[in-house]
């Protein structure tokens, strides 16, 4: 039951993907208003990542629709969808050895109408200005995940492809992620989160698609969520 | 013994000139080139057909000789392995495979299989003090040719915006189409410099080693083992590896001359016990 | 009229029938000639480091020595139809072992000439004895072929490890450099010239002070050149047994560190006129080395060069003139016997005696089947004696048969 009350900034349908001959999408249909902070559940191989890699134009074997900001881009190679505004934030969080935390930073061109700047970055990030020439993987996991989500942010993407951002992390970077999350969906920017923790999820999010086996199941709002959570961590295998 | 370590890093020069080219041209593209050699080969071919049939000597051949070689490359590139590289990385390797058989077996056959001769530039016959020995000026030049030129790349590799994204599509390029640059724009003169590096440790060959068709094919299966030592893709460590492998082998050969042969191959292996990912590489993830 | 006719008919058949049973592939009692026709087999490596200084030339060479085998003999040659077919042996022993199989077997190869190589050509010379097919080698230097594993059937012409190490180790010893420093390269033809030529230097009063094992193949020796002024005490000659693009690299290498200017003269353990070419006569003008035949030495060498030039487009090397003078000498044999049956050929050519051109005073010794001959001791011109393409060489002093090669070995049981 998407809401309705906001224009859609992303609408995907019927979007099936292969890997060699196993199907691991199923003509997956959604819609991500303008705004809102979106997340996808499911458990492992549920096809959550493929779905971002599909959106991101990283996957191999695809078909079906995908409209953002009312045009289709699902024929355009990956670099032209960054450039018209998809920030992507990879499950391994994509920091580059070879280059130094700023570089990592500086790496994309920026492509919103108001991306933040560097000292902007600094000011939320303190951690990533002390430690601005260091190569970024010499950064610890949490600190590595805030380098990401403050890449994006400086891109000015409108809609940032999150995957699973909390992974693997202590409680108190999960909350302080969970807070620039918010900060970002104040400030305007939509987000489309793959989310393990029903719990986070809720916190943040304003919807949720539940994913399994290459399929949207069901669409949920944070009651729901609320009220079925054991019966969803049940269901993810936690 | 100085004078043997000095006379290792001018053997470690070419090493370091064609690994870096073989590891931007991995990193970038994910071929493993093995044309490498070849082109090489063509290089120290190149400065000896201008000087045999046009009379152009070495100085120029320096130049004109790695930018015709790089634009072949960049061609090639844009013509064979682009349309190739989304299939098997299979197809990468047996095409670059297959060419270097091609191009070594036209050159043999337009030249014979004997070496052509090539003589050195007449200003670098001389010798150059260097304090403690003095030492031929012509490998001073190659050494300070490598050594400049790898500085070079280095500069731009870690100074400039082109060698930030170049150094981000070496060890991610999906990622870093996935972050709006635009990585297929820089492969194919990625490809072509590297090949140009080839021809440029060629040309500088061929005062001093035996320009035949053979010489890449020979030359190549030691610079795999730089590379894989310095780990797959590793731009500085390629470089690192090269002159390194050219200290160990020249005291290796002064020292224990009985494992001459292998042992380039004995530290990969030993290289490879204990780093899998080579000295300077990086562990696959496992996603 | 009928009956005639009947009986003239039976007669042909008869003959057809006869002649069936002693034609091809008989062999039978009668036949002086198997098949019909005679085969020689070139196989040498037509596409590696050895293809230009003999290869396809030499099967040129050899097609010259047929020629001139039927204008000599006309209508009293034994044989009317000949044959020369080659094949390339990659100087894998492998591959020289099936391609030698397969042409005496299949290709009804007589006699296979050239094979350079050392384990090609003991390969080839195994199935040679095994095939009781003769086998005559040019472009190998190993003394194994009339050594350990000599055969009946197997002939070494031409040079040979022995050769090369008296011939230069001996004469540059005698010219006052005693102390010598070598290097070789590590595998089997390297370590038997290292072997030939300290024994070679020791009889000549000199001294071997240090042999070392490079790389094969190498691009860089400065290593050793490096190496070779600190040793004590000090060589006064580097000798060097790499062949082909090594020894081109290695003097090379050897000019840029100015190792004669050090007092460290070079002698070069195998030396081909290709080399010379590919280095330039000035890289190594005034090096001494030993030649089994040059082309330009005398006017009669140098009109059959001009005739091989002809037909093959370049100077011929010494293994172009080797092959044509095995080739002739077996023709030769053949002519003599009457028969091209292999062990009556072979019976021809032991202890036999000629002169052609490639070969003065020369006899295939019945001992060990290796074909002693004069050979010369030779010296690189400078490029300013050079007076035209190929005219590299300045024959110093020849090296008489008896002296060049080695008394027939003991160890060899035909």
């Amino acid at each position: 039951m998407p809401r309705t009350d906001l224009a859609p900034l992303l609408e995907v349908g019927g979007l099936s993907a292969w890997y060699g001959e196993a199907q691991v999408l199923r003509e997956v249909s959604l819609r991500v208003g303008e705004g809102e902070i979106v997340t996808l559940v499911g458990r492992n191989g549920a096809g959550k990542t493929t779905l971002l890699r599909c959106l991101m134009g990283l996957q191999g074997r695809y078909s079906g629709s995908i409209r953002f900001r009312g045009t289709d881009i699902a024929r355009l190679p990956a670099h032209r969808r960054a450039r018209q505004g998809l920030g992507y934030v990879p499950d391994d969080r994509g920091v580059y050895s070879t280059l130094t935390v700023e570089e990592n930073l500086t790496l994309p061109p920026r492509v919103g109408p108001d991306p933040w700047t560097l000292p902007q970055v600094y000011q939320t990030f303190p951690r990533l200005a002390e430690r601005r020439a260091f190569p970024g993987t010499k950064l610890s996991g949490g600190e590595q995940q805030m380098l990401a989500l403050a890449r994006v942010l400086r891109m000015g993407a409108r809609l940032l492809l999150c995957d699973e951002p909390t992974e693997g992390l202590s409680p108190l970077i999960v909350r302080q992620i969970g807070e620039i999350l918010r900060e970002v969906k104040r400030q305007g920017t939509t987000v489309l989160l793959i989310e393990q923790n029903v719990h986070f999820a809720a916190t943040v999010a304003d919807r949720h698609y539940l994913l399994a086996e290459g399929r949207v199941v069901e669409s949920l709002d944070n009651d729901q969520m609320r009220t079925r959570e054991h019966e969803l961590l049940d269901h993810l295998g936690i | 013994m100085l004078q043997q370590a000095f006379n290792g890093l001018v053997g470690g020069a070419f090493y370091a000139l064609l690994a870096l080219g073989l590891a931007v041209i991995f990193g970038m593209l994910g071929v493993v080139n093995f044309a490498h050699g070849a082109f090489y080969m063509l290089g120290a071919f190149g400065s000896y057909i201008l000087l045999d049939h046009f009379g152009v000597g070495f100085w120029a051949a320096l130049v004109t000789v790695p930018l015709v070689l790089g634009l072949a490359g960049a061609l090639l590139e844009r013509l064979f392995v682009r349309r190739l590289a989304p299939l098997d990385p299979l197809y990468n390797f047996l095409f670059t495979f297959g060419l270097a058989l091609i191009l070594q077996d036209l050159v043999k056959r337009e030249y014979g299989v004997q070496s052509q001769p090539y003589p050195r530039p007449e200003a670098l016959a001389g010798t150059v003090d260097l304090g403690l020995f003095t030492y031929p000026a012509y490998q001073v030049f190659v050494l300070a040719v490598s050594l400049v030129v790898c500085g070079a790349v280095w500069v731009v590799l870690t100074r400039t915006r082109v060698g930030m994204i170049v150094r981000a599509a070496t060890e991610r390029p999906e990622l870093t189409r996935a972050l709006g640059i635009d990585v297929g724009r820089w492969v194919t003169p990625v490809f072509g410099f590297g090949i140009a590096l080839a021809g440029l440790a060629g040309v500088l060959a061929a005062p001093m080693r035996a320009v035949n068709p053979l010489m890449g094919a020979d030359l190549i299966i030691t610079v795999f083992a730089v590379v894989v030592i310095g780990g797959l893709g590793s731009i500085f460590g390629s470089v690192a590896a090269g002159f390194a492998i050219g200290l160990v082998s020249a005291l290796g050969n002064l020292y224990v001359p009985a494992l001459s042969q292998t042992l380039v191959f004995i530290l990969m292996a030993a290289v490879l016990l204990w780093r899998p990912a080579g000295l300077f590489g990086r562990e696959e993830s496992p996603s | 009229m009928r009956a005639l006719g009947r009986a003239a008919a039976l007669v042909a058949a008869g003959a057809t029938i006869a002649g069936c049973a002693g034609g091809p592939g008989g062999g039978g009692s009668g036949e002086k000639i198997s098949d019909g026709k005679v085969v020689l087999a070139v196989l040498n490596d037509q596409s590696a480091i050895y293809a230009d200084l003999s290869g396809k030339s030499s099967v040129t060479a050899v097609q010259m020595a047929v020629d001139d085998y039927k204008a000599r003999y006309g209508g009293k040659a034994v044989v009317k139809d000949i044959e020369v077919v080659s094949a390339d042996h990659q100087n894998k022993p492998e591959v020289a072992n099936s391609k030698a199989q397969e042409l005496y077997d299949r290709q009804k190869a007589d006699v296979i000439l050239d094979v350079p190589s050392s384990a090609a050509a003991l390969a080839v010379a195994g199935v040679a004895k095994g095939k009781k097919k003769i086998f005559m080698d040019i472009g190998a230097a190993t003394t194994e072929l009339e050594g350990a594993q000599c055969n009946k059937y197997t002939f070494h012409y031409g040079y040979n490890t022995w050769m090369l190490a008296h011939g230069t180790g001996a004469t540059v010893t005698e010219d006052g450099s005693k102390n010598w420093y070598i290097v070789y390269p590590d595998y089997a033809f390297g370590q038997d010239m290292q072997k030939n030529f300290t024994a070679a230097v020791k009889d000549a009063g000199g001294t071997v002070i240090q042999a070392d094992p490079a790389p094969f193949p190498n691009d860089n020796f400065s290593t050793f050149l490096l190496k070779a002024p600190g040793l004590d005490p000090k060589p006064q000659v580097l000798g060097t047994m790499q062949a082909g693009g090594d020894l081109v690299n290695l003097v090379k290498q050897y000019n840029e560190y100015k190792l004669r200017d050090k007092g460290i003269g070079l002698a070069v353990g195998l030396m081909f006129i290709t080399d010379i070419h590919s280095l330039g006569p000035d890289a190594l003008a005034g090096t001494k080395f030993t030649d089994a035949w040059y082309w330009n030495a005398t006017p009669e060498n140098r009109a059959w060069a001009d005739k091989f030039q002809a037909k093959a487009g370049k100077r011929p090397s010494f293994p172009n003139a080797a092959n044509y003078s095995a080739a002739t000498q077996y023709l030769e044999a053949v002519q003599r016997a009457g028969t091209d049956g292999a062990d009556a050929v072979v019976g021809q050519l032991e202890g036999h005696t000629f002169e052609d051109v490639f070969a003065k005073n020369a006899t295939i010794r019945a001992q060990d089947h290796l074909l002693t001959h004069d050979v010369s001791l030779a010296q690189v011109k400078p490029s300013s004696e050079v007076t035209e393409p190929w005219d590299y060489e300045k024959v110093l002093k020849p090296i008489p048969a008896d002296k060049a090669f080695q008394p027939a070995s003991p160890a060899c049981k035909l």
